[in-house]
């Protein structure tokens, strides 16, 4: 990364890393292809012509092809694998393509009748497009590194006779170098005046490495571009919880505001609740009058109507609400408690009866009576 | 700056890549567990909150009705016969004598008030005191209803005599200031 990390971005991505080899050590060949085929079809027949051109098998062979979508002729180019050293190959895997340099002008758009001269150390290279958008022929011509003006002048006019007949010679006196800032779907190249946009998906068949690598670098590729989507997502997810902790901030300011409003609105609710509760206290005295021993009266074995054997004696009694009253008691009858509650449920005075939690001990049942008179059902006791 | 990034994330070594998406995607899950716990505290806190404006809101749109209710309910009663702590204390301690309740014992007074009135409440209790005694003192603490009233009552049977009975009331007054 750059020394600034704001010039690092700045810079734009850098160039693909593409390996360039030299044009001696290819032989290509134009091949006419149906323009309707499809790539599995164009990449069998371009395997079966550079079998038939070449004296050694296809698996001796580093080949690739260009064609672009629709074209009914394709350009197939390869060298022999012993031309390459050990080394050379090696360091083929940190490139992203490995390409001869004549192939990284093939799509400079050059039009029908053009010859390009590609100018590099080991001689020159002549692309020429008769009327197909694939080059027709590509002839390279060797020059010692030292040679002359005049012998690379000869050189240039016999490759372009030798090509074809050309309406236009372009020149490129440099090689081709891979431009940084393509687009998305392209790889750029340069090469003097010419440039050449490649789609990534003419880039892959040019790559001349084995069809197995390609394969497993392409499958690297997508796990890569797997990992870089996982990671911007997890860094655009950061970026949206920074805005819902801005927004977590603002809701905490303005829940703060409304705890105060309730801090402060408090002694003043409390004051109306105790008002409240006041003024249904003040009520309740005055109109609605807690009468125990009137419920004890009417509940007694001794009055309830009809009569119930006195056999059954209070213990114990609470009055729960204002209409209720809960009665401990016992009897040494069992039997009688069932006829005191249907006695008792059959007072004008009493709204519900309840029977509850029965015990026996020592020939004596305990149990819990719970009386619920009927609202206004009361009358005060005058004496 | 994307495709610079992207270019520089592609160009690293695997191992980089891994530790980089895992510390992305680690850095953004600890992150949203907490983001989540803390605005789930958030919400539960801010519901709260709503709730307890609209119940004071509530109580706050009731006060003149309240007010008004309370005034109501003071205007059945006479002021001068309202009583203070000290003299519902007095005026109880005096009916259980007038009844002959002997072994009587009251609790200290609670007050309630809120400004103009007051309630204020009393336990009292009698032990081993027979029926007829027990209900005249009732029916004479009744007779001073409303200015005294019972709020709650209880009664046991005495376990050595059970011819006796212990009973425990609260009682309630009201009193109203007079200006």
């Amino acid at each position: 990364m750059c020394a600034s990390p704001l010039a690092f971005l700045r810079a734009g991505p850098p160039p693909p890393r593409v390996v360039i080899l030299p044009d001696a050590v290819f032989f290509s060949r134009s091949i006419e292809v149906p323009p309707a085929a499809t790539e599995a079809e164009v990449v069998s027949q371009v395997g079966l012509a550079l079998e038939a051109l070449s004296p050694f098998p296809l698996a001796h062979l580093y080949y690739g092809y260009y064609r672009p979508p629709g074209a009914g002729r394709a350009l197939a180019f390869a060298s022999y694998r012993r031309r390459f050293t050990a080394e050379q190959v090696a360091h083929w895997a940190n490139a992203e393509h490995v390409m001869p340099a004549f192939a990284a002008i093939l799509a400079c758009g050059a039009g029908p009748a053009t010859t390009v001269v590609l100018a590099a150390a080991e001689g020159l290279t002549a692309v020429h497009w008769d009327r197909d958008p694939v080059p027709s022929a590509v002839l390279f011509h060797p020059l010692l590194p030292d040679a002359k003006d005049e012998e690379r002048a000869q050189a240039r006019d016999a490759l372009i006779k030798a090509a074809g007949e050309a309406k236009s010679v372009i020149d490129a006196p440099s090689p081709p170098v891979a431009q940084p800032g393509g687009g998305e779907g392209e790889v750029v190249f340069r090469a003097g005046g010419l440039t050449s946009g490649l789609s990534r998906d003419a880039v892959a068949a040019i790559d001349i490495r084995d069809k197995a690598d390609l394969a497993a670098l392409a499958r690297a590729r997508r796990r890569d571009l797997l990992l870089w989507r996982g990671a911007t997502g997890a860094v655009a997810a950061c970026a949206l919880f920074a805005v819902a902790e801005l927004a977590l901030v603002g809701a905490g300011l303005w829940q703060s505001a409304r705890n105060t409003k309730v801090a402060a609105q408090k002694p003043t609710v409390a004051h109306v609740m105790d008002e409240k509760e006041l003024a249904d206290r003040i009520d309740d005295l005055s109109t609605k009058r807690l009468l125990p021993l009137e419920m004890l009266s009417i509940v007694s074995p001794e009055t309830a109507e009809p009569k119930s054997p006195p056999s059954i004696q209070f213990l114990r009694a609470t009055t729960s609400a204002l209409n209720t009253i809960q009665i401990e008691a016992q009897t040494n009858n069992a039997g009688e408690i069932a006829g005191y509650k249907s006695a008792l449920e059959q007072a004008p005075a009493c709204e519900r009866v309840e029977i509850r939690d029965q015990r026996t001990h020592d020939n004596l049942v305990t149990f819990t009576l719970i009386v619920t008179f009927r609202p206004g059902a009361l009358m005060p006791a005058s004496s | 700056m994307i495709r610079s990034l992207r270019a520089f994330f592609l160009a690293c070594h695997l191992r980089e890549k891994l530790l980089l998406t895992g510390l992305a995607v680690g850095v953004a899950a600890i992150w949203l567990s907490s983001l989540a716990a803390r605005t789930g505290r958030f919400v539960h806190s801010a519901r709260i909150t709503a709730a307890t404006l609209s119940e004071q809101r509530l109580w706050l749109s009731r006060r003149p009705s309240i007010e008004a209710s309370a005034q109501s309910a003071a205007s059945r009663l006479d002021a001068v016969r309202t009583l203070d702590t000290t003299r519902l204390l007095a005026e109880v301690a005096a009916i259980a004598g007038e009844s002959g309740l002997r072994s009587t014992t009251s609790g200290e007074a609670r007050d309630v008030s809120s400004g103009q009135f007051s309630v204020h409440t009393l336990q009292f209790s009698v032990a081993k005191v027979d029926w007829g005694t027990l209900k005249d003192f009732y029916l004479a603490l009744s007779k001073r209803s409303p200015y005294i009233g019972i709020e709650q009552f209880s009664i046991q049977v005495d376990r050595a005599n059970p011819s006796l009975l212990s009973a425990n009331f609260q009682i309630s007054s009201v009193e109203i200031a007079r200006n």
